[in-house]
């Protein structure tokens, strides 16, 4: 028992040394190995090596082992709050937590048992139930392409067209086709609705669209791109169909770096956008012809007249050496009614009615016809509104549900402003003709609502005795339409297969067919559906056909592709009271007797003023951390996150349902605090990991954070929840770098963009010391402020250029800015004046040099200099 | 004050030998007795080792609730290379309704100084702590007087006993939460810090206070040490019943009466409530909360069940802070273990994630089960959420804290479901919506 403890001032047994050197190698310290020793445990039945000293979760993260972690943070020891980093080791009754368990030779880990999921899982599930926050915004969330709203109105606000309009090519590449076109489900969800209006989301990207194409047109800017272009991977795609999903998963393949050809069956490219939509809703060689010039100025080939089946096969592509092969061939068969009298040859398939429509040449025998237009899609929609331009008689709409059931209930307003009768809740019973086979007229039934279905809407069912006639001379279908398959019979089309309900089979996430290296995308797969589903689809297979094309395993992309594409759900939502009132700038429309015989575009657009005004109406509503969060991250990746954007009904006094997990319960409500010029807090958002705490007080040394109060109430947070002013604090931001959400952050739109008055500048210096990031620099002849992070060089002679502001330009600015609020009728308090020079001085009042500095120099000659005393009248 | 309760004449009397003494500050007349004799035969007689092996062979273990072996932990403290240890009594005593570490302090001052002295020479520590609750004042009074007697006398301070072994004793005060019981919050309290556990490993035997090895020692356990050293260790070993040695001081409440007791390990549980007096006529346990507020509800056919670490353990209770609560009839076990939930969970410090809102999902659950609005998959809810906090905590007090519950759900069920199924109590203590609909309309037309 005694030789088992050894301690180092017990009393040992002496032996009498015999020399000088071994005494002193006796009585040397221990020396340190020169190198730690390595060890080796096995993780996951696989054998890695690390230190001696190491972490489990150190030598998993060497060898590129992932285990997830939340308040880990890599520069401190582990600290141990969120137990997300929990492993197994053989021997041990519970599963200890990696961060902080020494690894010891030939431990065995487990790192992804079922057991350690569930327990990450539930852990997830607590932080949830009181994460009373959400991460993308309402309308993001609801686009099916999840375009970066809040990002791209932020842009329009400043307007910036170029760069709103690069952010959005980011998801779609057509910002102007979809502000025509889409049906916007963004603008249902927007927050701002909460306050006043839901923000025109559809307009604002139009119109930033359309800025694009002019400069593009006027001259020859290329569109701006949303990534930096791949290298050429000298790989072909062809992709078939030039359809929005076909266009889409072309441009989207461009920009990834490889050869792509788009094959269109039709003479021109556009599908459905060309043939399907008329030409008063989406210009043709304006809009459509020039959206598409962005896929085309990237190198991608358009071919025309050739269909697939007709044409040539699948084989034949492969023969010609396309490596992979995206359908986006649409959907074009029109579904039949089944009723008696249908095959009458006055009853025509809106589709193919549309086709003549849009390229422009009228309908044979249409003017003066009693037309009825059966079906609340928006084809018929589009059916009924051409038809009223082609000079029917009198258009009829009938469509078996109620109004707000329609997939198209937006537009069937502006149809009945034009002219269009419509009948809702009734049903075609048979089309009744006369001994000739001409049309004479349709009958119909009424329909009550019944049962829900799956798609939440009322079945209807028709309801015995109800049925009236609709004299007519021709009926339009316009009910939904399906894929043309044909070509899957032919030989060289071996491979692909039909689905169950008639679309081509192709996985929902790699969009693989039964043939390797052909893709199925877009309305083939999904069925007819919206122009910003399409794109998203075609999209979402260029990035599969990517991977394919590079040569990753598809099954791997299954969950870049979740992450890529999140259902993140949302929490119930605080409605915003404070903002100030401003109601939704509208795009003004020709009157419909002026546009209900025209083909022009009858939406006339916003002028800047009205988008940048509209576009700042954005609430801003966004997560600042998201694609930074991990909470978000592993939530996706467990699965934990919310199931609805829905507000759910309260369940008493302080209970509010942040999400619908096992653990939904009592949660917390904090107050941001945005009173610190670089950090923003967000309580509500804060885990309670620790980090901020731990590095502000071990690696900066300020303390700010702590955790206060105990039990469910804890909260990391300032002593007392002051203000950050109020502590030691030096804005070095660390704390925000390590939050693993978005609790703390650097306040985005502060660091934005500054501006330094240079004329008031006296070159202290100050900002420079003070700046943690090096964002401001001295200069090498005398210490200078930059003023914007875009250009963060100085040039010296430029500044010396610039004109700089006088008393003189100042005081004539203040008076333009007096006379100004006085014409416009706003007080204007004397007491803030300043004392107006002579007239002589400052020049005429209004005369437009408002803001000279800069402006004048510009134009040489055509003004006297900004730093002139002597007036100058203009002209 | 509690006062002690008569326990049978055969159970031996270890802690509390000297309890009962005129002034327990008395130096002179605790040396008669024999205190500090231990110190000197420890110093004199065994040395360190020797000192730790007297104590290993007792078999003694940690009194604090977990039941750790002594020996081992003062075995590695004495072990880990390091420049400074220390020795932490932890006389904190957590639990509000158990005053036995306080009542030892009070009546036996001087034999918590010895055993925290000899812990001291033993591991080879210079300061010694003993952490006394702030408004404990008597205590305190007590200790520092014992301490500063003992100082003088030369039991401790510079050189003590002539062995060379300098060690420093003072009395710190900490004031905060039930969470200072546990070792590592404990040692962050006395370094300035929030009370917030640490991960273990490293264990404060090799790194706790100042990042020093630290023995951190229950004053019950440093209590005992003394005698082990006087009597030797297998008189010691021949006390108590079963894996456990020795005594322990218990905190008996019952409605007939409460006080302390000192109880050899391995009593079966109906012998220590028989010490508590009968209960009143016409009335019957039904249930005993052993281990205080995260303790566990055990019916009363277990009541043969020994009190000792592992048994405990097993049934689903545990010694923690040596309080035995019995619970007559007219108690409703589901609201016992809702009180008792919610105070521990309302007393976490809030660090880990299943703790903080784990524990109070508990007791949303337990709410809705007591107001009568339960969710139809709340029993599977507080299984699964109390094993899962069990599987990730970082402390016992996050694993004890599903204890109530647990037992409840283990051992009374059928009370359970008249709650969750039939919206009632059968004591009477709740009033679930069905009795409080019941109880409005009561009386009228």
């Amino acid at each position: 028992m005694t030789d088992l403890i050894s301690r180092p001032d017990a009393p040992q047994p002496t032996m009498a040394p015999e020399t000088l050197a071994e005494r002193l190698l006796d009585t040397q310290a221990p020396q340190r190995p020169l190198s730690t020793p390595r060890i080796r445990i096995e993780v996951d039945g696989r054998v890695v090596e690390g230190f001696e000293g190491q972490t489990i979760l150190e030598v998993c993260r060497d060898n590129g082992i992932e285990i997830p972690t939340l308040c880990y943070e890599p520069k401190l020891p582990g600290f141990g709050a969120c137990r997300m980093c929990v492993v197994e080791v053989e021997g041990e009754e519970h599963p200890p937590i990696s961060c902080s368990r020494t690894c010891e030779p030939d431990m065995k880990v487990q790192t992804q048992t079922e057991e350690l999921r569930r327990l990450r899982r539930t852990n997830l599930e607590l932080i949830f139930s009181d994460h009373n926050a959400y991460c993308l915004p309402p309308c993001q969330n609801k686009c099916p392409s999840h375009i970066d709203i809040p990002g791209f109105l932020r842009a329009n606000a400043e307007a910036d067209w170029r760069e709103s309009s690069r952010i959005f090519k980011r998801t779609i590449p057509f910002p102007s086709i979809l502000g025509r076109v889409c049906p916007a489900p963004c603008e249902e969800h927007c927050r701002r609705d909460e306050v006043d209006e839901a923000i025109a989301i559809r307009d604002s990207h139009r119109y930033a669209g359309d800025q694009v194409l002019k400069s593009m047109l006027d001259d020859g800017v290329d569109p701006p791109l949303p990534f930096e272009r791949q290298a050429p991977s000298g790989r072909r795609a062809a992709v078939i169909g030039s359809g929005p999903a076909g266009m889409a998963a072309a441009y989207y393949l461009l920009l990834t770096g490889h050869d792509v050809t788009v094959f269109e069956r039709d003479a021109a490219p556009g599908g459905m956008l060309r043939y399907g939509i008329p030409q008063y809703r989406l210009p043709k060689v304006e809009v459509l012809e020039a959206e598409y010039e962005s896929v085309t100025r990237l190198g991608g080939r358009i071919v025309c007249n050739a269909a697939l089946g007709r044409d040539f096969t699948l084989d034949d592509l492969t023969n010609q050496g396309f490596d992979a092969v995206v359908v986006a061939i649409g959907c074009y068969d029109t579904n039949r009614l089944g009723i008696p009298g249908e095959d009458a040859a006055e009853c025509i398939d809106g589709l193919e009615y549309l086709r003549t429509a849009t390229l422009g040449l009228p309908y044979p025998d249409h003017v003066g016809k009693r037309v009825v237009v059966i079906g609340g899609g928006f084809t018929s929609m589009d059916c009924s509104r051409t038809s009223v331009r082609q000079g029917a008689q009198e258009v009829t709409l009938v469509y078996r549900r109620d109004m707000k059931d329609m997939p198209a209930a937006n537009e069937v307003h502006e149809a009945i402003e034009e002219g269009v009768t419509a009948i809702f809740q009734a049903g075609p019973v048979r089309v009744i003709t006369d001994k000739d086979g001409n049309v004479t007229g349709v009958e119909f039934i009424r329909m009550v609502m019944g049962a829900r279905d799956a798609s939440g809407r009322r079945r209807p069912e028709p309801a015995p005795g109800t049925e009236f006639t609709i004299p007519c001379d021709r009926v339009l279908l316009a009910i939904g339409q399906g894929p043309e398959l044909d070509w899957l019979e032919q030989p060289g089309n071996e491979g692909p297969e039909m689905s169950k309900q008639w679309r081509l089979k192709a996985d929902a996430v790699t969009f693989e067919t039964g043939r390797p290296g052909v893709f199925g995308s877009g309305d083939v797969r999904i069925g007819a559906a919206t122009v910003v589903q399409a794109i998203a689809e075609g999209r979402r297979a260029a990035y599969a056909v990517d991977a394919y094309l590079k040569g990753f395993d598809l099954t791997a992309i299954r969950t870049r592709q979740t992450l890529a594409e999140p259902q993140p759900e949302f929490l119930s939502i605080v409605p915003f009271t404070s903002e100030i009132k401003e109601s939704r700038y509208r795009m003004r429309a020709l009157e419909a007797e002026e546009r209900n015989h025209s083909y022009i575009e009858y939406e006339l657009p916003y002028t800047p003023e009205e988008a940048v005004a509209e576009s700042t109406r954005c609430l801003q509503c966004t997560c600042e951390a998201i694609g930074f969060c991990d909470l978000r991250r592993l939530g996706i990746e467990y699965g934990t996150t919310l199931q609805t954007l829905e507000p759910q009904h309260h369940q008493g006094a302080g209970y509010r349902s942040v999400t619908e997990n096992r653990f939904t319960g009592i949660n917390h409500d904090y107050i941001r605090d945005d009173s610190h010029a670089f950090i923003l807090r967000e309580p509500s958002r804060c885990i309670d990991c620790g980090r901020c705490a731990q590095v502000c007080a071990e690696v900066v040394g300020a303390a700010c954070y702590d955790f206060m109060r105990i039990g469910f109430d804890t909260l990391v947070t300032t002593p007392l929840d002051m203000s950050l002013n109020d502590t030691p604090c030096v804005s070095c931001g660390r704390c925000a770098e390590t939050c693993p959400t978005g609790a703390l952050m650097p306040k985005p739109r502060v660091l934005q963009k500054y501006e330094v008055d240079e004329s008031r500048c006296i070159l202290c210096g100050i900002c420079v010391d003070a700046c943690p990031y090096d964002a401001l620099r001295d200069g090498s002849d005398i210490e200078l402020a930059d003023t914007s992070r875009e250009s963060p060089m100085i040039d010296l002679m430029a500044i010396a250029a610039v004109d700089r502001e006088t008393e003189v330009t100042y005081i004539r600015r203040e008076r333009d800015w007096a006379a100004r609020a006085a014409a416009e009728g706003r007080f204007v308090d004397t007491a803030r004046l300043l004392p107006v020079l002579p007239a002589t001085v400052a020049g005429l009042p209004g005369n437009g040099h408002g803001n000279g500095n800069g402006h004048g120099h510009a134009h040489g000659n055509d003004h006297h200099g900004g730093t002139a005393v002597a007036p100058a009248p203009r002209e | 004050m509690a006062e002690l309760l008569a326990t049978p004449p055969a159970w031996p009397t270890i802690l509390l030998e000297r309890a009962g003494a005129a002034d327990p500050t008395d130096l002179d007349v605790a040396v008669r007795a024999g205190t500090f004799d231990g110190l000197r035969r420890s110093i004199r007689e065994l040395g360190p080792t020797g000192t730790i092996a007297t104590i290993a062979a007792a078999g003694l273990r940690g009194r604090g609730g977990a039941g750790f072996p002594t020996a081992d932990k003062w075995r590695v403290a004495a072990r880990t290379d390091a420049p400074r240890r220390y020795v932490v009594a932890n006389g904190y005593g957590a639990d509000p309704a158990a005053g036995t570490d306080r009542y030892l302090m009070e009546h036996d001052p001087f034999t918590v100084v010895e055993g925290t002295a000899i812990a001291a020479f033993a591991v080879g520590a210079t300061e010694a702590i003993i952490a006394v609750r702030a408004e404990a004042a008597e205590t305190i009074r007590r200790l520092e007087a014992a301490i500063g007697a003992a100082e003088e006398a030369g039991f401790l301070g510079f050189d003590v006993l002539g062995s060379g072994h300098d060690l420093t004793m003072t009395v710190r005060t900490v004031q905060g939460a039930y969470m200072l019981g546990e070792e590592t919050v404990l040692l962050k309290a006395l370094e300035g810090k929030r009370g917030q556990p640490e991960q273990r490993p490293p264990h404060p035997a090799e790194r706790g206070l100042n990042d020093m090895p630290t023995v951190v020692n229950n004053v019950q356990t440093l209590a005992a040490v003394p005698w082990i050293i006087r009597r030797g260790a297998e008189a010691f070993a021949a006390v108590g019943a079963g894996h456990a040695r020795g005594t322990i001081l218990v905190q008996v409440r019952t409605p007939a009466g409460d006080g302390i007791a000192e109880v050899p390990l391995g009593t079966p549980l109906r012998e220590i409530v028989a010490l508590g007096g009968s209960l009143p006529r016409g009335r019957s346990v039904k249930a005993l909360l052993i281990g205080g507020p995260s303790g566990g509800l055990l019916p009363p056919d277990l009541l043969d069940t020994p009190y000792d670490f592992e048994p405990l353990r097993a049934a689903g209770a545990h010694i923690g802070s040596g309080s035995l609560v019995v619970a007559d009839d007219r108690a409703c076990v589901v609201d016992l273990a809702r009180l008792l939930t919610r105070f521990c969970a309302s007393e976490a410090c809030g660090k880990t994630i299943p703790c903080r809102i784990g524990t109070r999902r508990l007791v949303e659950i337990a709410d809705r089960v007591i107001d009568g609005r339960p969710r139809p998959t709340d029993t599977t809810l507080i299984t699964d959420l109390s094993a899962d906090i069990v599987a990730s905590a970082l402390c016992d007090h996050e694993r004890l804290t599903t204890f109530p519950l647990a037992s409840a759900m283990r051992y009374f069920r059928s009370e359970l479901d008249d709650h969750l199924l039939r919206s009632s109590c059968p004591a009477g203590v709740c009033h679930p919506i069905a009795v409080a609909t019941g109880a409005a309309t009561y009386g009228r037309p």
